[in-house]
């Protein structure tokens, strides 16, 4: 039982919560609202994306994430947002380490200092849920260890719960269906389990064994609790840094194949999708090996979605036979789900004016997609908006969605030219 | 003289022992039978002394009790002053180590230290804040307070705010015993995450304050 005081103050606590919340709904209202006017300038989405940028960084915490997944998967976000929010995750300013100390006693039995022959207090990476500090164990391993902030499931509670209730309008309209917001807060919950992210490294370091240039880290798990995770230090370089360093031509074509590869290994193969690829977690080799970091966000499909998507990859007929139709509405009849006549021609017209530029469905000789064009991120953008206003949005693919974006994202970035069909035809 | 001496330092530490004992077992007492329900008398047969060697060291077991709050208090402010990390560290993470550093003392007195909070508000009692021994740990503790708020945002002007901070952090610090107190999460870790988001809060509006 809790007493009147306590329930009023931990009323008052969730009250300061929902204002935060509320703060970053409001400016992303704001600026969602200046977003759809006219075309405006390029330096005035950068300016209003830093902005956002900054406000959500001042908040950190779970409405954070929220804003990243809505943003990336709704699209409605013009790509130089996007480009603020991906680096969000990696410039969250740290937590203190006293909080850290905390943290690390109350879960593995003792200070840092105690615990690890060296800790590195300052966090060389944050994020919205937790913070990942350099270490060394008594073995003398050298590890990475990440660590959750106190109280971060109640704080999703919260952020969700009213979020739940300014969408109440998108809802109804079906622009936003109640169970992808279920599946948003799933998947962020099952986040901060850090028992279930060693979990999934384990997973995908059995089935990613047969990609010789993927590496995965090892989870110590005399060091870990379902809140701190500690795992083998990963080599290679960050994005900005591998770029900085002027990577060839050649090399920068090699890694995005390899991303491109790992991605699709994954989706057709594994079936199941580290579903947070933003370039953050990934580390880059100068030999063409990536190294995976951060395995909270995984997504394992449904067998029947994956091989809908082997159907309708490269399919080499119109897409506006009727074998194509059949295809999509039997899909979505599986699923439990209405296909309006307006989602079908949305999700023709992404098929179009996207998936056949990027896979032609018959390649020439050395066809090479070049992902160094910006053309086809707004293409991607384009359609996807479309298909959000068409309410074509699955359950299903709103991590995928994000995955997808995340390695789009990454392989602009690195200015790849990648053989998309030939790559995606091995494992369809 | 050299014997002698050493005679003096020995029953200074036989009595630093007694004390010891007397506060050991009246906490755990406090803590199993209820401050109300615990005497002296109880107090003396589980430390093993007699009855009368108790008054000897405390008047009455109210007095345990702040002796209890004393130590708590200088324990935490000496983490802080000890803590060589925490010298540069900004004002939040300082206030933040102080609280925690109590909490930690108090943990394993949970159930005592809310009965302590409801007898505090009683207007005559020792523990209250109108007792002169209870005003004289708050001053010190607030002291401490108003040294960490100086060396970590110098003052330049004054304002309000300023002047009433230590004032406001005691208040804002009965409401967290409050808060931790009643968090049933596991590890306590709500009252953790209250405490770093309130500081952080709370420190950047008194640097606004004092710019």
């Amino acid at each position: 039982m809790r007493s009147p005081a306590g329930r009023a103050l931990s009323i008052a606590s969730m009250g300061a919560g929902i204002a935060g919340s509320y703060i970053g709904y409001v400016l992303q209202r704001a600026f969602l609202g200046q977003a759809r006017g006219e075309a405006k300038l390029k330096s005035t989405h950068t300016r209003a994306a830093r902005r956002m940028r900054e406000t959500m960084q001042a908040l950190h915490g779970p409405v954070m994430k929220l804003g990243q997944t809505l943003s990336l998967h709704t699209a409605v976000l013009p790509e130089e947002t996007l480009a603020e929010l991906a680096s969000l995750q990696m410039q969250a300013p740290g937590r203190h380490p006293s909080l850290v100390s905390v943290q690390i006693k109350r879960n593995l039995g003792g200070e840092p200092e105690d615990i690890f022959s060296d800790f590195t207090p300052k966090p060389f990476a944050a994020a919205s849920l937790g913070q990942v500090h350099h270490a060394v164990t008594r073995e003398g391993e050298r590890v990475a260890v990440k660590i959750q902030y106190p109280g971060i499931q109640e704080a999703i509670a919260h952020d969700f719960k009213l979020f739940r209730t300014v969408s109440k309008p998108a809802q109804a309209s079906g622009h936003i269906p109640k169970a992808a917001i279920d599946e948003i807060e799933k998947q962020i919950l099952d986040e901060t389990d850090y028992r279930r992210e060693a979990g999934n490294i384990e997973f995908f370091a059995r089935q990613l064994a047969s990609l010789p240039f993927v590496k995965v880290p090892c989870v110590l798990h005399a060091y870990s609790s379902d809140k701190v995770l500690t795992m083998s230090l990963m080599p290679g370089r960050h994005l900005d840094d591998f770029l900085a360093a002027r990577p060839s031509k050649k090399l920068r074509d090699q890694l995005g194949a390899n991303l491109f590869e790992l991605f699709y290994f994954q989706l057709l193969k594994v079936e199941a999708l580290h579903a947070d690829p933003h370039w953050g977690n990934y580390l880059f080799g100068d030999d063409g090996g990536i190294g995976m970091v951060d395995f909270g966000c995984v997504k394992y499909l449904e067998k029947e979605s994956v091989d809908y998507l082997r159907s309708a990859f490269l399919y080499p007929g119109s897409t506006h036979s009727e074998e194509f139709g059949l295809k999509i509405e039997d899909h979505y009849r599986r699923t439990g789900q209405k296909l309006l006549p307006s989602t079908r021609r949305a999700l023709i017209r992404f098929a179009d004016n996207f998936y056949r530029k990027v896979y032609p469905p018959e390649p020439g000789k050395h066809q090479r997609f070049d992902f160094g064009d910006k053309k086809f991120l707004n293409d991607y953008l384009r359609e996807s908006k479309n298909l959000l206003r068409a309410k074509g949005v699955m359950t299903e693919y709103i991590f995928m969605a994000r995955a997808e974006i995340g390695l789009y994202q990454t392989l602009n970035r690195l200015q790849a030219r990648v053989p998309t069909s030939d790559i995606v035809r091995k494992y369809l | 003289m050299a014997t002698r001496r050493r005679s003096i330092g020995r029953r200074a530490q036989n009595k630093q022992e007694i004390r010891r004992r007397i506060v050991k077992a009246a906490l755990s007492l406090f803590q199993s039978k209820g401050f109300d329900a615990t005497t002296t008398k109880a107090i003396a047969r589980k430390a093993g002394i007699a009855e009368g060697t108790v008054f000897n060291y405390f008047k009455t077991k109210e007095d345990i009790a702040l002796h209890f709050f004393e130590q708590e208090v200088d324990q935490a402010m000496a983490a802080v002053r000890n803590n060589p990390r925490l010298r540069k560290a900004p004002l939040e993470e300082k206030l933040f180590a102080l609280l925690n550093s109590q909490l930690e003392y108090l943990a394993p007195y949970e159930r005592f230290i809310g009965a302590a909070l409801i007898h505090a508000l009683k207007p005559a009692s020792p523990l209250g804040p109108f007792s002169h021994r209870a005003q004289e740990l708050r001053h010190r503790y607030l002291g401490f307070v108003e040294e960490l708020i100086e060396e970590s945002i110098p003052k330049r002007k004054q304002s309000p705010l300023t002047f009433f901070a230590p004032e406001v952090f005691w208040i804002y610090y009965l409401g967290a015993l409050l808060y931790w107190l009643h968090d049933s999460s596991e590890g306590k870790q709500n009252t953790t995450a209250f405490l770093d988001r309130s500081l952080t809060i709370g420190a950047s509006v008194l640097r606004q304050a004092r710019r």
